[in-house]
């Protein structure tokens, strides 16, 4: 089992549940700004189909991958997109699978959890939209807690018309 | 009508008379209107599944970049036939109906894979990788006439050109050359100029909406849809948009992402790093965008360094699904591949920068097509007194569109 090795901190599994709570806040209520302060300065953030993941294809659907693009998608969700797509309500259900310790870098944890993400249109009808994997790695310094890297695995990889916000 | 397919499963209305083996609709008079009722119809997609998903034409299904190594495959749907295509151990593409000749089981559901062959789970018949049959358990017990080599998987014609496979359902489609026809030269530039690429990954989506619909505005990029082309003050009008007479169209574009970077943080997701390398797009174009959308599904598009083909089928006359696959050319060092990974991911496909506009009005067209008028109307580069085709028309003009519903129209067999 990869998670061997010392149970992790009470106090970290806390700071860690907190920022899950934080994400799903900030993406369910629709404050971008929010959902950016959940990444550290060098943060990354991922989404690519499992289908890539298995294959080892690096190419993905969003690939933020420095604090600049993560500000880009902040600037195209508010401002660029707003009233050329159909609008649509998101609901996140997060479940955590498991929390270690990434080892060789102090403060820095592994994370692995399962989402469900349901969308719900205009007319009030409501249908599962992606479900998937969060590989997360996570920094915490004192209070502080954050994404260093969030990885989302799709196993919906044909996805049900276009993705406009983050999962 | 090709021999040995079934005809339509739907009945034909009552009162509606065959024209030419096609329900008696009235398509409109003018050239630059098309019907809605093609883009609804139940029946008119059981047509379009004889007629263009199996009929004397070819379709674009792949790219060998995708088929890397003998035994890599890659199962795919072209109308309502499953099939599988398959780089053999000689190095020939090959395309196979994915269905066991012995009872109709799918003989793989992997979407792509590596495999010494095909076993049926049913009755375990196998197949190699150039579909002859090679085992099948119990041949002691089968009639005395059963001969292995008659039983070998069935084959769709397949042939590539600058490493894109096209396949027909057919059995006497035109010569592959005859039918691309114009778009030859312009395909070929925008695959990197000799298609030698590597397959960076995909982006797989399902609109709904007819594939008509996910066709007329692939084609052809609606510039008051892109509100994130103005954002970045690209250029527009550098373009010219041409169509060959099979219905294949070519957009080329020079626009210009200098001066954009006030907005983007990251201004690598525009830029061009391809210079003067005849891998990109064609010579005088540097930056821009070449897309060429053989008829009547396929498009390739070359935009900035993003390659970039889209292989969709629908699932009914209601869905389409789309596979963007993404490529880097095999003479990229490891710089160039890196910067293409980059902005592929995050330019175009189903949550692109400047293309989730287009994915999301595709649902929103379709839903308001059961209304009047009862046709769509193409009107910008149009001209009153014409009552013709153009071929060569203004980038963003809608005439291009006209032309690929004339080609439509006249290859479902409906009188104007």
């Amino acid at each position: 089992m990869a998670g061997m090795g010392a149970e992790v901190d009470p106090q970290v599994r806390g700071l860690v549940r907190r920022l899950e709570e934080r994400y799903v806040e900030a993406l369910d209520g629709r404050r971008m700004e929010a959902w950016l302060d959940c990444f550290t300065a060098d943060g990354s953030y991922y989404v690519t189909g499992a289908d890539n993941d298995a294959d080892g294809l690096p190419l993905c659907l969003m690939m933020d991958d420095c604090r600049e693009r993560l500000e880009d998608r902040v600037t195209f969700v508010n401002e660029v997109w707003p009233g050329s797509f159909e609008d649509y309500r998101t609901r996140h259900f997060v479940q955590p699978v498991r929390l270690e310790s990434a080892g060789g870098e102090p403060g820095v944890y592994r994370a692995l959890a399962n989402f469900t993400v349901f969308a719900t249109d205009a007319r009030g009808r409501t249908s599962l939209f992606i479900a998937g994997e969060y590989r997360d790695r996570v920094r915490v310094e004192g209070e502080d807690c954050r994404y260093v890297e969030r990885r989302v695995v799709m196993d919906t990889f044909t996805t049900p018309g276009v993705i406009v916000y983050p999962l | 009508m090709n021999g040995g397919r079934r005809a339509p499963s739907s009945p034909r209305t009552a009162g509606e008379e065959a024209f030419n083996g096609a329900p008696k609709r009235r398509w409109p008079a003018r050239f630059n209107e098309a019907p809605k009722w093609a883009v609804e119809d139940p029946a008119v997609f059981d047509l379009e599944i004889e007629r263009i998903f199996e009929g004397p034409l070819w379709h674009v299904v792949g790219h060998v970049a995708e088929l890397d190594a003998p035994g890599r495959f890659k199962t795919t749907t072209l109308g309502r036939t499953p099939l599988i295509l398959v780089h053999g151990a000689d190095g020939r593409v090959r395309a196979f109906h994915n269905s066991c000749a012995h009872r109709g089981t799918m003989v793989e559901t992997r979407f792509r894979g590596v495999a010494d062959g095909f076993e049926c789970p049913y009755h375990r018949w196998f197949y190699g990788l150039d579909g002859s049959l090679r085992r099948a358990p119990g041949e002691k017990e089968f009639p005395e006439s059963f001969d292995r080599s008659g039983h070998g998987l069935a084959a769709a014609r397949a042939e590539t050109f600058a490493g894109l496979v096209f396949v027909s359902l057919h059995a006497e489609p035109p010569p592959l050359q005859d039918w691309l026809g114009t778009i030859r030269p312009a395909l070929r530039a925008a695959l990197g100029g000799d298609g030698r690429l590597r397959l960076l990954g995909y982006q797989k989506v399902e609109f709904a909406a007819n594939w008509k619909v996910y066709a007329d505005d692939e084609g052809y990029h609606a510039p008051l849809l892109h509100r994130a082309f103005r954002i970045l003050k690209w250029r527009a009008g550098e373009g010219a948009q041409r169509r060959d007479p099979n219905g294949h169209r070519i957009t080329r574009t020079r626009s210009d992402p200098q001066g954009s970077a006030g907005l983007l943080r990251d201004p690598d997701l525009i830029a061009y790093r391809g210079g003067d390398a005849p891998r990109n797009k064609f010579a005088d174009q540097a930056a821009g965008s070449l897309l060429v959308t053989p008829w009547p599904l396929g498009a390739i598009m070359n935009h900035l360094d993003v390659i970039n083909a889209r292989f969709a089928n629908p699932r009914d006359a209601e869905r389409t699904e789309v596979q963007y696959a993404y490529f880097a050319h095999l003479d990229d060092d490891e710089e160039m591949a890196r910067h293409r990974l980059r902005q592929s991911s995050n330019l175009i496909g189903p949550s692109g920068f400047i293309s989730l506009e287009d994915g999301a009005v595709f649902a929103r067209i379709q839903r308001g097509l059961h209304s009047r008028p009862d046709t769509t109307r193409y009107v910008r580069g149009w001209s009153d007194d014409a009552d013709y085709d153009p071929f060569d028309v203004s980038q963003n003009d809608e005439t291009t569109n006209t032309g690929w519903w004339d080609v439509y129209r006249r290859t479902m067999g409906y009188a104007r």
